[in-house]
């Protein structure tokens, strides 16, 4: 990313902070000032959503195009960032969970989609350190990423449904409606703009390290 | 123009960090014999597997021609006859259901295989796991060349073949390339082949 | 998918089933495994002191945890053992790989339709249990046990190319078997006790057909380079 881009970035999120703290009102029905978490938190739960996406986008150009070290490369940083975000995501909940319900996990079918979104993630890199063959493991693992592009939305949105949750509305709810704070909804927005560009930044720069890594380990190429 | 052709060009391949084939081309027509020569580990069954569409190459390309028709990579590995010390048959199936099997799953009658087994001279009712290793190569031998193959791909042909066996592969093989069928050969040692039209000589 | 085809796969299906006979390596050990966790089970809770309606959610969920662990122990083999004793090669040359895959499938479903077949009235009998709704449980039965199936078979697939495949298998199966166990266990549960169960099997049906669907355009990419 261009040096003013990463700047406006930096001013982007900081502005986010400060108006998630400041500026924003708190939502009824939370306890204190928890309901600020969700700034943060929502944010953090869509960009392991969109990583996992892009993954599965650059799985799939994989195996039905050219079979390019780089988009190999490119999946598995986004599904390692991805996998990042969604354990934020998770210890985030967690903290709130705790001042809401005060218990820090109670299996809540919210809770229970993540923990499996998690492990659905990180069995891939378990798949990538056992087979040992560049080629067989690009393979294996954007087949693999690719069914995650049909699995992951059915985690996301799909199994957190089935079930009894106490978990708030989603902020778009099941009607489709909106039903959030103006402010509220700005920060919320804001903030999710800023986490997605942190996340094509910090994606940028893993790829092209992996891709450094993999050149110096096989020697000059 | 020749009914069947197969040409490789600057294929490479690694496993990890060892470089197994280093840019090495060939081709070969119709009625032609390609040998690949060189001493063990010098990447001879890697070529053949990349040649079959088993294994993809790092980097060059296999080019495969039946009846002015370039085949793909999928169809290339349905279409060969591969010949390789690594192909084994099941266990529990005797030599007849084995050769049915794979009659079966390449679309033939179930008994085209009967004929050149009893040519080969293969115990018809005896299991895969108690062939001996010469009758093994022998079945590997019927299953290479059941469907009739215009691209014969052949690593170690006649390892482990008594006197017999030997001319029985032989005599399969010269009827292969007179009718019109191409062959590629690995062997490390300066074996006789008939009708070389072509060789490779790798190093380790 | 032509005449050719079906008989492509029916000739692998044909041929594990052959070898099993043969050799009765997986049929054996699935359905001791599912006699032993039942027996031990029912000792354990006995039928005395539970409710029916506790009985009825105990052994929903008995049974599917029965199921998928003897899926992960049992199933990896159908692909691992073709690689480790280089049959895999004969299948990747001679046959087509989305016939391949359909006639694993099938052993696969068939094995896990048997498995079922021995443990469910087991669990009924051992259990104690009245069935409120028969046609329910064997949709249910069958519904779980095709998702099982062909989640097994794609998982064994790409697993049986890597180190370690049970462990490895394992760790993939899981977090892909989870909600399908929930769902299974909702849909038994449901079936046993004679509640509604609609939603539960149209879901059902929506993984199934979500997972032989990707595992139809996937293994060809998955068996061979």
């Amino acid at each position: 990313m261009k040096r003013p881009l990463l700047w406006l970035l930096w001013g982007w999120m900081a502005t986010v902070i400060v108006a998630a703290f400041h500026w924003a009102p708190l939502a009824e029905g939370f306890l204190g000032q928890s309901s600020r978490i969700l700034f943060f938190h929502v944010p953090m739960a869509w960009v392991s959503f969109v990583a996992f996406m892009v993954a599965g986008v650059r799985s799939l150009a994989y195996l039905a195009g050219r079979r390019t070290e780089r988009r190999d490369q490119a999946a598995a940083a986004a599904i390692e960032i991805g996998l990042l975000f969604a354990l934020l995501a998770t210890v985030t909940g967690a903290i709130w969970a705790r001042i809401m319900w005060n218990s820090w996990w109670n299996w809540d079918p919210r809770q229970a989609s993540i923990v499996v979104a998690l492990l659905f993630y990180a069995a891939y890199l378990a798949l990538r350190a056992a087979v040992a063959d560049r080629e067989a493991r690009g393979r294996l693992c954007a087949a693999y990423a690719t069914l995650g592009l049909v699995v992951a939305p059915f985690f996301y949105f799909v199994l957190p449904r089935l079930g009894f949750t106490l978990h708030p509305e989603a902020v778009i709810n099941a009607q489709g409606k909106v039903e959030v704070e103006p402010r509220m909804l700005v920060v919320l927005l804001a903030s999710s703009a800023g986490f997605t560009a942190l996340f094509f930044w910090m994606h940028q720069l893993r790829t092209r390290l992996a891709l450094r890594e993999a050149r110096l380990l096989e020697g000059s190429d | 123009m020749p009914v069947a052709r197969l040409a490789f060009e600057g294929l490479s391949r690694r496993f990890d960090r060892l470089v197994v084939l280093d840019r090495v081309s060939g081709k070969v027509e119709s009625g032609g014999l390609f040998a690949v020569r060189g001493p063990n580990g010098s990447g001879k069954s890697t070529l053949l597997r990349c040649l079959a569409g088993l294994l993809a190459p790092d980097r060059g390309r296999v080019v495969a021609v039946e009846d002015g028709r370039a085949l793909a990579n999928d169809e290339r590995r349905r279409r060969v006859g591969l010949l390789a010390p690594d192909i084994a048959f099941y266990d529990e199936l005797s030599v007849s259901e084995n050769l049915e099997l794979v009659a079966r799953l390449r679309g033939l009658p179930p008994a085209s295989g009967r004929a050149v087994a009893e040519r080969l001279g293969l115990p018809a009712a005896r299991p895969w796991r108690a062939l001996s290793s010469g009758m093994r190569q022998r079945l590997r031998w019927a299953f290479a060349v059941l469907h009739r193959p215009r691209l014969l791909l052949l690593d170690e042909p006649f390892q482990n073949l008594d006197d017999d066996g030997e001319r029985i592969a032989r005599a399969l093989l010269d009827e292969h390339l007179e009718n019109g069928g191409l062959a590629v050969a690995a062997s490390p040692v300066s074996l006789p082949l008939p009708r070389i039209s072509g060789e490779l000589r790798l190093d380790r | 998918m032509s005449s050719g085809w079906t008989a492509e796969a029916a000739a692998v299906f044909a041929k594990d089933w052959r070898a099993e006979r043969r050799a009765r390596h997986a049929v054996a050990t699935l359905v001791l495994f599912a006699i032993t966790t039942l027996v031990i089970a029912s000792l354990a809770l006995g039928p005395i002191g539970a409710t029916p309606g506790e009985r009825s959610d105990v052994a929903s969920a008995l049974l599917w945890i029965l199921l998928l662990f003897a899926a992960a122990a049992g199933l990896p083999r159908v692909f691992v053992h073709e690689e480790e004793s280089h049959t895999a090669t004969v299948l990747r040359l001679a046959a087509r790989p989305s016939a391949v895959f359909a006639g694993k499938l099938a052993w696969v479903a068939s094995l896990l339709a048997l498995l079922e077949a021995v443990a469910t009235p087991l669990a009924l009998a051992l259990f104690d249990l009245p069935v409120a709704s028969p046609g329910r449980l064997v949709l249910a039965l069958g519904a779980g046990g095709a998702g099982l199936a062909a989640a097994t078979t794609l998982l064994a697939a790409i697993v049986a190319q890597g180190r370690g495949a049970t462990t490895l298998f394992a760790a993939l199966a899981f977090p892909l078997l989870v909600p399908l166990a929930v769902l299974a266990v909702a849909a038994t549960r449901a079936a046993l006790g004679g509640g509604d169960a609609g939603g539960v099997l149209v879901q059902l049906f929506l993984y199934d057909s979500t997972i032989m669907v990707a595992g139809f355009l996937l293994f060809p990419v998955i068996w061979a380079p």
